[in-house]
């Protein structure tokens, strides 16, 4: 997949609003492959219904959402099945772990399906993010921010030509920041993959091809 | 996918799955226990007579109490009468019962001892009626043993009255043949005696059957001047259930026997039950499969959430249903061979019953009940795993 493309798209509960100012809503905008792209928003300005419907979870919106021009209202379980397991990876903002399951579980159960990646280059990158020691303990015991390098992690256990990152280091240290900044950009880099950051204020510190205000 | 079951057994109730497991496993025996227990005992009632073939009909006069005390109408067929009806269009064959007429004595007993005696009398009809391999049915004057062919009843009052209030052996038909009868013949000055074989046991015929050509020598050994007309004949028809045959007899005031409405009778009552009692199996089947898509809707409920993340992370909708409909399946196989196996059990318990009572029902098989068990397992689990996946689909589509 080449491009992302949003045909003027709007979610269904802002239909009736006028006062809306947005370079994503309403507009013609197209995300390629390869590039890095940030979109800063306010809370509550739709940031992550627009990752979900990117991924397909949602479809109440107004408007065509694009994958290399092909309508996603076309698209059937089987296209969505593809396009999660080989397309696009989401980090969710919710992280949407699952408590019961080890850190490493929770990565390997993304893994197993996807079969992308050896378990050492999974250990490398715990790490890396300095959660080396967390491996195999319940998900439900580490903090919010240990939390989000698992996710991070189990985002990029998969191939895909665009990471989605829905406001990635909202719990985390500048050193912690940066080095899962380093872990997503050499991996989005060797697979030739598009990066999307959605954020609230904090952002990451990459250099951005576009930068856009939802 | 065993991380996705390690997710997705969390919430599954023991309880309630033992309780499917249980009223499962009790619908599925009672279902093929129904139909077993009806295809084993069904031979019995419906068994062909082995000597006289069904489209044989035996007439004999109505007797009223005039006849008792002799003024009635002749009880016994003229020629004229035989002829008549071997002339209407439903007949194809018309033979004479013919009678002994001289005192027939005779004593049973099995490996030389005597077990009772008792008057009694012979009959036979033409030898052409009797549905039995020549070379046993035939006696001439050097043959020292007469073949005779009972009723069945007669076993029966043996078995069941006599032998039991005596302490007897019971004798099976696959025995008759070890019976002695000793026959003794009285009449025109001479007292002889005879040996009797029991070839075997009818039961459409009530009365004592020998070869006719028995009937006839010693008829003229012992009764040479008595003469005398039939009072039953027999009857080959081209279709027995022509109504004009009825008719006919009814118009003449002859009276068929018929026992075969009995069995017929038996039969349709049997069914009628083995109906009823596979109709409350297959409710106790519905009902616990009931009790599964229950449980399962609430395990789909409680794990909705993982359910939602797995298919997000890139699981298909087929994926995340495997682990239910596995176990479904799972359980599902469980009752079927279990249930196979109580069959199995109880079917021997209640053969024994039944052999003990008719000896020569055969084996049967349980083939008919494994195959309707192996399409209620196919049924039920192709069920429980469309309601899994529509649960999952569901999800898919975010209405859960």
């Amino acid at each position: 997949m080449n491009s992302i493309s949003l045909d003027n798209t709007l979610p269904n509960v802002f239909l009736g609003r006028t006062d809306i100012e947005s370079q994503i809503w309403r507009q013609q905008v197209s995300f390629e492959r390869g590039k890095t792209y940030l979109i800063e928003a306010q809370s509550g300005t739709g940031k992550s219904s627009l990752c979900s419907f990117i991924i397909g979870y949602r479809k109440d919106f107004d408007g065509r959402i694009l994958f290399d021009g092909k309508d996603s209202s076309r698209y059937g379980v089987s296209d969505w099945i593809e396009l999660r397991q080989k397309h696009i990876s989401l980090l969710f903002q919710e992280l949407r772990l699952f408590p019961e399951l080890t850190a490493m579980e929770n990565v390997e159960i993304k893994n197993s399906l996807t079969h992308h990646k050896q378990r050492k280059e999974i250990e490398r990158w715990f790490e890396a993010l300095g959660i080396a020691e967390k491996t195999d303990a319940p998900v439900r015991l580490m903090s919010f921010g240990q939390q989000q390098r698992v996710a991070m992690i189990r985002a990029l256990v998969q191939p895909f030509d665009f990471l989605l990152a829905d406001e990635p280091i909202s719990h985390l240290d500048d050193v912690n920041s940066k080095a899962m900044a380093d872990i997503m950009t050499e991996e989005a880099k060797r697979q030739g993959a598009g990066i999307i950051i959605t954020s609230i204020g904090k952002h990451m510190d990459l250099p951005y091809d576009k930068m856009y205000s939802l | 996918m065993n991380l996705v079951w390690k997710l997705l057994r969390r919430h599954i109730s023991l309880p309630q799955l033992a309780g499917f497991f249980f009223a499962n496993l009790l619908g599925m025996l009672i279902v093929l226990l129904s139909l077993q227990f009806y295809k084993d005992v069904k031979p019995i009632f419906s068994e062909e007579d082995g000597f006289i073939r069904p489209d044989y009909l035996i007439l004999s006069k109505r007797i009223s109490a005039l006849n008792t005390i002799g003024l009635g109408s002749v009880s016994t067929f003229s020629e004229r009468e035989m002829n008549e009806l071997a002339s209407q269009p439903f007949a194809k064959r018309v033979g004479a019962f013919t009678a002994s007429q001289y005192k027939v004595s005779c004593s049973m007993g099995i490996n030389g001892v005597a077990q009772f005696g008792t008057e009694m009398f012979f009959e036979s009809v033409p030898d052409a009626f009797v549905d039995i391999d020549l070379q046993k049915w035939h006696f001439s004057e050097e043959d020292e043993v007469v073949p005779i062919i009972l009723p069945k009843t007669y076993l029966a009052i043996y078995n069941f009255g006599f032998a039991q209030s005596q302490h007897l052996p019971k004798i099976s038909e696959g025995v008759a043949g070890m019976v002695e009868m000793t026959v003794s013949m009285r009449g025109n000055g001479l007292n002889e005696y005879i040996k009797g074989r029991v070839i075997g046991f009818s039961t459409r015929l009530n009365t004592i059957l020998v070869p006719e050509s028995f009937i006839k020598w010693s008829n003229e050994r012992y009764a040479p001047e008595a003469e005398t007309e039939p009072s039953r004949i027999i009857l080959e028809v081209n279709n027995p259930a022509d109504a004009a045959i009825v008719n006919y007899i009814n118009e003449r005031g002859y009276e068929l026997e018929d026992d075969k409405l009995d069995a017929g009778r038996v039969t349709f009552f049997l069914r009628l039950t083995s109906a009823i009692v596979m109709g409350i199996g297959l409710l106790i089947s519905l009902l616990s499969f009931y009790i599964l898509m229950l449980s399962i809707y609430l395990l789909v409920e409680k794990n909705s959430d993982k359910m939602r993340t797995l298919l997000l992370i890139g699981y298909s909708p087929a994926r995340v249903a495997l682990p239910y409909q596995l176990l479904t399946i799972g359980i599902n196989a469980a009752v079927l061979v279990l249930a196979i196996i109580a069959l199995v059990i109880l079917r021997s318990l209640y053969m024994k019953q039944l052999w003990s009572v008719f000896p020569k029902m055969s084996d049967g098989s349980i083939l008919p009940a494994i195959l309707l068990g192996i399409g209620l397992f196919i049924i039920v689990s192709i069920a429980n795993c469309i309601v899994v996946r529509r649960r999952i689909n569901r999800i898919w589509n975010n209405k859960d």
